[in-house]
């Protein structure tokens, strides 16, 4: 039996939404594949042919997210901002993405993404590291710092957005104020770590 | 600056304490501590760098921190000792790890008034630099600040936004911008999460350090602790500034050439505050213009009026800060800054209108009001220290009344013998008081600094004359 392309996107998209909802009501580690099989109105092996497992699932809802982002990111940019800043909108814009499956990524983004930024191709999350980090290579070489970069560099970049990913999962301070301040901070650490000072807080300090 | 912490330490009173192990212990620690946040380098851009103050203020604050720990281990029972030293150990820990409440620890050091044995160059400058300092924010995260403050753009909020700051803040930066309905206002931003962070510290801190009731002033030192961090978060509430500003406003008229610019709640938050834009030079700028005598007596006389107008109606500018005073080109005086205002209750107001009394009508109170104001009971054998304390503090604060005519303040001799009290006090650990005092010294030694440094003279005769209510 043939299925056509509309039907499968059709139901793709019932059990992301089936799913997602399980995910906020009942939580990461309570729901099951079965359960959102059974929610989306499939079999459970039909499931299959859509998701291996509910880590996969999770990392096509933040996939899609990022997608989103990322063109939002790319209609926003202005040419004169600085590479701290481009980054900062960038991820900012993705988690913004996010916001309403905060709640059960905190749990399952320790097993979509894994920590190492090579080397990984079996974790869910694969898939989108590999587009982010093409694309933050794409703003750091548009800024000037020409590649090929070492692989530590890469990897700082990843821990550091991990740990940023993680932090505002749990984030319960309002607007998720605190994560802004770790995600600024956090950055700077990066660009710090590229060599370069991009010069700014140069205005009037004395003056309080 | 070349002061250093060991001169400062040397400055502090030397008392008895050498002999006890603890208060060693707590010095050697702090020394150590000192000494490691002195050796690590703040390379640019590194996570270093934030929250950090200027080494001399963080001295300051460190000094500080030892005086009170030496006056508490001087007074304490030696079966306290143990839970004391344990606790403070974490206390010196929390304070090593968490850098930036040096800057609350600065804050102490501010509110603690001034520094014995500094020349009085030497202070005014500090009193500068005595600040907290938040990373800059680029415009990116500005626009996150707003958003979480109003759900909105910045763009659609505001007619023009300039995505540079023209000036830092103590704990944020300032942006100019257009009002939809055209005014040009100054929109003060705050670092996100910054105030809590400054909260809970300050919390843990005191968690640690309130329960060891140290010595016999213990309660009153308490107190004045409680009331630095009540006036740090009400600092950090831009909301309640907005209102302080509002009520500051309503005070002057056009005929005082003091400018308090309006406040707009409806573009404010508790992170964000948005004022009418002043068009002025601050007092280093204005200096550097070579204006005339004439000139600097008559912002002197203003800043004076000011100070005594908002003291007056009981809502004191206690932050006296050069940064707060803008020196505008038609010769009035912009007043911005309206974070640190106190604010009187009845309580207050009593202790207020005892001292003008004592002041300017009938010193022989001057015992009376002592033991209302620093909690001395009439037997306690101290009362007679305070009472002096209390007479020689007047007669500072009194020179530029008693003396006609126009009143110096660019007098070096004058500013010192301030100084110079201020350090007896210290020396005598004459620091019971009401907590209203401790912003209430602050306030003092930052405007008489502030006129020192314009070299203004000061009909003072005049503004009494003017300023001082008729209760
Ligand atoms: N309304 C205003 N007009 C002009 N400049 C302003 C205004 N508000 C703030 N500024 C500038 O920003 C600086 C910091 O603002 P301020 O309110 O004093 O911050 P903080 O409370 O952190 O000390 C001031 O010293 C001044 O240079
Ligand atoms: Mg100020």
């Amino acid at each position: 039996m043939r299925i056509t392309a509309e039907a499968k996107s059709a139901t793709r998209l019932r059990i992301l939404q089936a799913a997602t909802s399980l995910f906020v009501s009942d939580g990461w580690q309570n729901t099951t594949t079965r359960g959102i099989a059974v929610a989306a109105g499939i079999a459970t092996g039909t499931l299959f042919n859509y998701f291996p497992t509910k880590e996969a699932i999770a990392a096509a809802l933040v996939a899609e997210a990022m997608e989103r982002a990322g063109e939002e990111f790319r209609a926003g940019r202005r040419e004169e901002v600085s590479l701290e800043a481009d980054l900062f909108s960038l991820i900012w814009s993705g988690l913004r993405h996010l916001r309403e499956f905060r709640k059960f990524l905190a749990p399952a983004s320790d097993t979509i993404f894994s920590p190492l930024a090579r080397q990984s191709p079996d974790s869910p999350g694969d898939a989108i590291r590999v587009d982010h980090l093409e694309l933050v290579e794409a703003i750091v070489t548009s800024h000037g710092f020409s590649a090929p970069r070492p692989a530590v560099t890469v990897q700082l970049y990843w821990t550091l957005y991990l740990g940023v990913f993680a932090y505002w999962a749990a984030d319960d301070s309002p607007g998720q104020e605190d994560t802004l301040a770790l995600l600024d901070q956090s950055l700077k650490l990066f660009v710090a770590s590229l060599g370069i000072d991009q010069g700014r807080g140069t205005y009037g300090r004395q003056s309080q | 600056m070349d002061v250093n912490l060991s001169e400062l330490m040397a400055a502090l009173p030397d008392d008895d304490l050498s002999s006890t192990a603890n208060a060693a212990w707590a010095q050697e620690q702090l020394r150590e501590i000192l000494a490691d946040l002195a050796q690590r380098p703040a390379p640019a851009g590194s996570l270093h760098r934030l929250w950090t103050l200027s080494e001399l203020s963080a001295q300051i604050a460190l000094a500080y921190l030892a005086l009170w720990i030496r006056r508490w281990f001087s007074d304490a029972e030696a079966s306290k000792r143990r839970l004391m030293e344990t606790n403070l150990r974490v206390a010196l820990k929390t304070f090593h790890r968490l850098g930036y409440l040096r800057g609350a620890m600065t804050k102490l050091g501010q509110a603690a008034g001034n520094l014995p044995g500094i020349l009085p160059g030497q202070v005014a400058d500090t009193l500068d630099r005595l600040h907290f300092e938040a990373p800059p924010m680029h415009y990116a995260l500005i626009r996150e600040v707003v958003r979480n403050e109003f759900g909105k753009e910045s763009e659609e909020l505001f007619l023009s936004f300039e995505k540079e700051a023209f000036a830092a803040a103590s704990v944020g930066q300032v942006h100019r911008a257009r009002l939809k309905s055209g005014e040009r206002v100054a929109v003060k931003i705050q670092y996100p999460g910054i105030a809590r962070t400054i909260d809970a510290d300050f919390r843990n801190l005191s968690a640690l350090v309130l329960p060891l009731r140290l010595g016999k002033d213990w309660e009153s030192v308490k107190a004045q602790f409680e009331e630095v961090r009540r006036m740090l978060n009400q600092e950090v509430d831009y909301l309640q500034e907005a209102e302080s500003q509002r009520l500051a406003r309503e005070l002057f008229r056009p005929e005082d050439g003091i400018v308090v610019p309006r406040a707009y709640p409806e573009y404010s938050g508790k992170r964000v505050l948005t004022t009418d834009y002043v068009q002025g030079l601050h007092l280093q700028d204005y200096l550097a213009t070579n204006p005339t005598q004439a000139s600097r007596n008559a912002f002197g006389t203003k800043i004076y009026i000011s100070w005594m107008r908002m003291y007056y109606a009981f809502m004191p500018y206690v932050d006296p800060h050069p940064g707060n005073y803008l020196f505008l080109s038609d010769g009035s005086l912009g007043l911005i800054d309206f974070g640190c205002v106190q604010h009187y209750g009845p309580e207050e107001r009593e202790l207020v209108r005892m001292a003008d009394k004592m002041a300017y009508e009938d010193p022989s109170i001057i015992p009376e009001v002592v033991q209302r104001a620093c909690g001395v009971s009439a037997n306690d054998p101290e009362l007679e220290g305070y009472v002096r304390m209390m007479e020689e503090s007047l007669d500072w604060m009194m020179e530029p009344v008693r003396q006609p005519g126009a009143f110096d303040f660019g007098d070096e001799a004058h500013f010192q013998r301030g100084v110079d009290w201020f350090s007896r006090v210290v020396r005598k650990r004459h620091l019971r008081a009401h907590p209203m005092y401790v912003y209430w010294n602050r306030s003092v030694f930052g405007f008489k600094a502030l006129l020192y440094r314009l070299r203004a003279q000061v009909d003072v005769h005049a503004v009494v004359r003017q300023e001082r209510p008729g209760w």
